[in-house]
């Protein structure tokens, strides 16, 4: 072997020892370096997420107050119980404001081709996820201006501002499906004269409108209270009946 | 000529590296050597960045699940948002649905000439929007309520139902009955206007039944409005609905003291 063979070997030896070395030790230790970068990226996602998603829960405990608000608010649109006596009340309010005489509410049966006596549950028909229907027949009788002004108060019992889109909620929500307008003597309503105002231009105005209850099991909080939601460490065990079928007091109409 | 090289033979070679007695194998040495300990820095690099990433990492960790942890004890509250949510959208959506009855009205009100032609009565309902005739008749809206009611859909007035108005009444000529079917055209949704009949007292026709007076004009006719809007475009229609209100040209005194007008030229009775 001469000099210059040995010289090659030695070299080849030498590339051969650091080759294995970058193989078996370095390599596989900057692999598990990388993979571990990796794991990092994947655990500061993670703890992204998890932060969104505390910071989105601490948002909705900030603005439970204005929820449960607003939540109250619109079971006077929708109660989650039938509360006709509240219906009642407030158009009878309507009436009186609008110099309209409120002749006869009657519950419609859903399907049915006329009216029926009202039942306790008679009336309500579900209708998608998001609420019931019960349906009524109502008179009223006035002149034109007065049933007029009438049908705009029911309206207003909800509307919803189109700008802005929130939605102002005084009293029941009502869609008027049919109105009828007649002579009061020709339609069966009270006979003239019977205490509305306007002498022969009084009208009989028949209306079949629908309002709405929430789904039955639906409460209308949820259970939740002014303290905090049902399942909350804040909420105490003794304000649990506010979550009920039976509405909480701020329910009620104030039309 | 032939060249002569001048140069004594041990220059001949160049300059070779000096190798010494281990013939360049203490140069292979260093070389590994150096090799090595590269190697050495960058294993232990790489050794550092493990054992630091592992440490975040179980930090990272521990950060996310005591996140969670708070998240999920605040899940109650996120949860009746979205109640809150899903009521309010549903209350805005039966509210969308509705036909803007008074509007109607206080429109009708306005376009029919005033002391020429009367209403005996007038049905108006929210039809499905298969039938075209709802509302002709007083047991019209009755069978289409209950049949709104029935239907699988949330709003008693769902879209694409169809308001039509019947009127019958009386006129003092034909003239001013075309007249009232031009004018009602000019109500704000309003699709079509047709005539039933239209029959002068004393002709021997059948007339709108309105029991008017010797020489005037009996009528009957029927008002269909645009079909309610989908909930998608509702917001934006002005024909429907309460955006409609809030759209209307006249003011709300003006739109009170209008049907006074009618109602004491005897349009209505």
């Amino acid at each position: 072997m001469t000099g210059r063979d040995r010289t090659v070997v030695m070299v080849l030896a030498t590339l051969g020892v650091l080759a294995a070395v970058w193989l078996f030790a370095v390599a596989p230790k900057r692999e598990q370096a990388a993979k571990l970068g990796t794991e990092v990226s994947t655990a500061q996602a993670a703890l992204a997420s998890a932060e969104s998603q505390l910071a989105s829960a601490s948002a909705a405990q900030a603005k439970y107050q204005d929820a449960y608000a607003s939540i109250v608010r619109l079971g006077k649109a929708v109660p989650a119980s039938q509360e006709v006596p509240s219906l009642i009340y407030q158009l009878s309010q309507a009436t009186n404001e609008k110099n309209v005489e409120f002749a006869s509410i009657t519950a419609s049966v859903p399907g049915a081709s006329g009216s029926k006596a009202p039942t306790a549950s008679a009336g309500a028909a579900t209708a998608g996820a998001g609420a019931t229907q019960m349906p009524f027949t109502f008179v009223f009788n006035g002149s034109f201006d007065s049933l007029y002004n009438l049908f705009q108060q029911l309206d207003a019992f909800t509307t919803l501002h189109t700008t802005s889109g929130e939605l102002n909620v005084s009293g029941r929500l009502l869609t008027i499906q049919s109105i009828k307008l007649g002579p009061v003597s020709a339609s069966g309503g009270s006979a003239p004269g019977s205490g509305a105002p306007g002498g022969s231009e009084q009208l009989s105005g028949t209306i079949t409108a629908t309002a709405y209850v929430l789904p039955a099991g639906q409460s209308l909080t949820g259970g939740a209270t002014p303290a905090g939601p049902s399942g909350t460490a804040t909420q105490t065990a003794s304000t649990g009946a506010a979550g009920s079928a039976n509405a909480p007091a701020v329910v009620q109409v104030n039309p | 000529m032939r060249a002569v090289n001048l140069m004594t033979t041990d220059e001949r070679r160049g300059p070779s590296i000096p190798t010494g007695r281990s013939g360049g194998g203490a140069y292979v040495v260093l070389v590994l050597l150096g090799g090595l300990a590269v190697f050495a820095l960058l294993y232990g690099l790489a050794d550092h960045a493990i054992s630091g990433r592992r440490s975040e990492v179980a930090s990272l960790a521990a950060r996310a699940q005591q996140a969670q942890a708070r998240a999920g004890q605040l899940t109650p509250y996120t949860s009746f948002l979205q109640m809150r949510e899903q009521r309010v959208q549903t209350v805005t959506q039966l509210v969308d649905s509705r036909f803007d009855w008074a509007q109607a009205f206080h429109e009708l009100g306005r376009v029919l000439p005033p002391g020429k032609v009367s209403l005996g009565s007038l049905a108006g309902t929210v039809g499905s929007s298969s039938g075209s005739s709802a509302g002709a008749s007083s047991s019209s809206s009755s069978s289409s309520a209950g049949a709104a009611s029935g239907s699988s859909v949330t709003s008693a007035t769902p879209p694409g139902s169809i308001p039509t108005f019947a009127l019958t009444g009386c006129a003092v000529s034909q003239a001013e009955v075309a007249l009232m079917l031009d004018r009602l055209r000019l109500i704000h949704g309003v699709n079509e206007v047709s005539l039933q009949s239209a029959t002068k007292s004393g002709s021997g026709g059948g007339g709108g039944g309105a029991g008017c007076e010797g020489g005037r004009v009996s009528f009957s006719a029927q008002v269909t409005f645009d079909a309610l809007p989908s909930a998608s475009t509702a917001g934006g229609s002005s024909s429907t609905g309460t955006a409609s209100t809030a759209a209307a040209p006249a003011s709300p005194a003006s739109a009170s003291a209008t049907p006074v007008s009618t109602s004491s030229a005897g349009a209505v009775r």
